[in-house]
């Protein structure tokens, strides 16, 4: 490998190149004249322009439409359930699927509400702005739920997806069984909006959307990489970050180049931003361990990589005498907030609830009921005699639940893999706190008679109800930098910055206290932004 | 401790493809390691196997002919097997699969099963020779009917899989029409056109009906 070191200085450095790097990036160009460096390991992956292609090759074979987008030797082990390896400009929201739903006022006083979990350090009250800000850089199409379920200072910036004909017939259904459901708020244009296409309803929001209607970071980055307000090094990764052991100043973060050169580089800037996610971001300050950070970097606590939190969910396909047709938009849903805001109970069970069209059980057989072999018009009759229309429809429900992250849920460095350059790869072992593990039997329960008194009041059945992959790992993770008002309980205060650090800051996922109970990827973005503005004021 | 890994990269992918090529040359024709290392080095793994051969071709007619709906029509049918083809053709062994949430590893397709498609259409014309006295393409629907039963008395599963899944090259070729949105469309009797782009305005209506529903 080259002996070069290459030096980058920048007044504010952002590790990460992910929604929340974006979103902080477009927020400190517009409100600050510093410069801004953006440093991501991987490199960009497919173009709008392939996209067409590489989505006609993902439905006809199942192939990656983001090749490339990871490093081999760069991932995380053990409990990686709900994490992805994407290591590449835009990160995972290059293929998420832009379902964009915000926390509900409850998640940020668990511990005062419920006497379960904690509070964060600020309210859903305060974070409304942020919300707000990152529906408009993103574009969110949504439709106002109940006020009383679904409190919003501004309405979204776009139209909803338009409840279509399936959903429309499951709205009813959802209403008969006491549910208020409504357009689940997206990440996809339902009008043509800043120069991005209004949806085509192509149905692979996830993984890949050709038309660019669905936001990506991409998106973001290239308008302020034309602009030259941010500097994007990619292929560059971060191996440690270096604090002046008198002052706790971060002084520089240096790594290597992931291409074949390796050549070494340095970033020597005043700010430097962490937001690389729930894994990279305490990844990199245990990595940056030294003899006065024996512990890693912000740690004084000792809880850099722990309370690592997610949720689960209890999924269920019911039969119902319902005239549907599946197909129209299989990936667009209902979502229903009413089970996120529930008052005092006497025990603790919040979720949310989404509900979706289904091809479950309408799909064609290789074999009838006898066994025998089906072909040819004798195949094409049992398939239209179940496949839907008047001859019942299949609904899909699912209901993420809050898990309660112990301290011990944690990420932690694991010395039997390591990358081309000899640092450790992080491993992950989710546990959920004792509240959580007293509470998931009888959670679980309710959730499956919930889906029981639902098919019950359209008149159907359940087809088959499942648990998420168990203790794989926990859906739409977040912590391993927790904030608080408290350094001896916290790694950042409610604004990001590291207690230890005052010019280090840690943003969106890894900051957060909890994870709620459903899609989390607008909430990281939204406490990015807050994180950025505090960046901004500094 | 383990050592650390070598920046491979792409290289990955190529070993990958390299070993599985060599898995499906192992098994397929070269019968000893020196004659597969003489296939390598005679370039076998820069090709691929297609359907393009005349008996290959006439096999997956005749099969097509036999296990798609005779109400599509001769033309439809035809096209069903020559669009399989095509599949087939365009195939990239070991091309990553997605990876999103839910897996951390990088996985890959499988292998070029076209090989193994076609040593099983060879033996759809075996068996028929066996049970009839007749090559396949030559036997009645009725006779190919039972050929094709007792080639794939041992596929399992009640539900077509996806081609790339199939056991048998039979129900591949059943499971490649299956999974089209016309196929969709002639089951639900409606045109939804399932993964085809196309405007949001007509969403909330009923799709409308196809011509050819019965």
């Amino acid at each position: 490998m080259s002996q070069s070191v290459r030096t980058i200085e920048a007044d504010i450095l952002i590790v990460g190149s992910g929604i929340t790097a974006a979103m902080m990036a477009a927020h400190l160009a517009e409100h600050t004249t510093r410069s801004i460096t953006v440093v991501e390991a991987g490199r960009a992956s497919t173009p709008l322009a392939d996209r067409t292609v590489a989505r006609e090759r993902y439905l006809a074979y199942g192939e990656s439409p983001w090749k490339q987008d990871h490093l081999d030797d760069q991932n995380a082990y053990g409990t990686t359930w709900g994490f992805s390896p994407s290591m590449t400009v835009g990160g995972l929201a290059m293929h998420w699927g832009g379902v964009a739903p915000r926390y509900s006022p409850e998640d940020f006083r668990l511990r005062s509400l419920y006497g379960v979990g904690d509070d964060w350090p600020f309210s859903y009250d305060d974070l409304d702005p942020f919300y707000q800000e990152a529906e408009e850089r993103i574009g969110i199409a949504g439709e106002q739920g109940p006020g009383e379920m679904d409190p919003r200072g501004k309405p979204y910036p776009m139209p909803p997806l338009p409840i279509n004909y399936n959903l429309s017939a499951l709205q009813q259904w959802a209403t008969k069984a006491g549910i208020s459901a409504w357009s689940t708020p997206s990440a996809k244009n339902s009008v043509v909006r800043e120069g991005r296409a209004q949806c085509q309803r192509c149905d692979t929001c996830y993984p890949v959307c050709p038309t660019g209607a669905k936001y990506t970071p991409d998106w973001t980055w290239d308008a302020l990489v034309q602009s030259k307000r941010v500097s994007l090094i990619t292929e560059t990764l971060v191996r440690r970050l270096e604090a002046d052991p008198k002052t706790g100043r971060i002084l520089q973060a240096t790594g290597n180049r992931t291409d074949a050169t390796g050549e070494a580089v340095r970033f020597v800037a005043n700010t430097f931003v962490l937001a690389a996610g729930f894994v990279w971001s305490p990844h990199l300050l245990l990595l940056s361990r030294d003899s006065a950070y024996p512990n890693g970097l912000a740690n004084r606590s000792g809880l850099v990589g722990k309370y690592l939190a997610g949720h689960r969910n209890v999924n269920a396909y019911l039969q119902l005498p319902l005239e549907l047709y599946p197909g129209i938009n299989a990936q667009h849903s209902l979502v229903s907030k009413q089970f996120m805001r529930t008052g005092e109970q006497s025990r603790y069970l919040r979720h949310d609830l989404r509900i979706w069209e289904s091809t479950v059980g309408r799909e064609p057989r290789l074999r009838d009921d006898d066994g025998a072999l089906l072909t040819g018009d004798a195949l094409l009759a049992d398939w239209r005699s179940r496949a839907g229309g008047a001859n019942g429809a299949t609904a899909r429900v699912r209901a993420y639940y809050d898990v309660l992250p112990d301290k011990e849920s944690k990420l932690t460095l694991d010395d039997a893999h390591l990358n081309r350059f000899g640092d450790p790869m992080p491993t992950l072992a989710f546990k959920d706190a004792p509240e959580s593990v007293a509470l998931r039997s009888w959670q679980e329960e309710e959730l499956r008679e919930l889906f029981r008194r639902m098919a019950r009041a359209g008149d159907g059945s359940i087809l088959r109800m499942e648990n998420s992959a168990s203790d794989l790992g926990q859906e739409h993770p977040v912590g391993g930098c927790r904030m608080g008002t408290d350094p001896a309980t916290s790694v950042v205060d409610g604004w990001g910055r590291a207690h230890d650090h005052e010019n280090l800051w840690v943003a969106g996922a890894p900051s957060q206290v909890s994870a709620s109970c459903c899609n989390g990827t607008l909430t990281f973005a939204a406490v990015g932004l807050r994180t950025a503005s505090a960046i901004a004021r500094a | 401790m383990s050592r650390p890994s070598k920046p491979i990269g792409n290289n990955r992918r190529e070993f990958l493809k390299t070993a599985s090529v060599l898995a499906v040359a192992t098994a397929c024709s070269p019968s000893s390691v020196a004659e597969r290392d003489a296939a390598a080095a005679s370039g076998m793994l820069a090709q691929r196997s297609s359907f393009s051969n005349a008996s290959d071709l006439a096999l997956l007619n005749a099969v097509g002919d036999t296990v798609l709906p005779e109400s599509l029509g001769a033309a439809a049918r035809a096209q069903a097997v020559s669009d399989f083809v095509a599949w087939c053709n365009r195939y990239d062994p070991v091309a990553e699969e997605m990876h999103g949430y839910g897996y951390a590893d990088v996985r890959y397709l499988p292998p070029d099963p076209v090989p193994a498609w076609q040593a099983q259409l060879q033996g759809l014309d075996v068996l028929a020779d066996r049970m009839f006295h007749q090559p396949f393409a030559r036997l009645g629907m009725a006779e190919r009917a039972q050929v094709i039963a007792s080639a794939t008395r041992r596929v399992s599963g009640e539900r077509l899989p996806s081609p790339l899944a199939a056991e048998h090259v039979v129900v591949a070729l059943l499971a490649h029409w299956a999974s089209t949105p016309n196929a969709w469309n002639l089951a639900v009797g409606v045109t939804v056109s399932p993964g085809t782009c196309r405007p949001l305005a007509e969403v909330h209506r009923k799709p409308l009906p196809i011509a050819s529903a019965t």
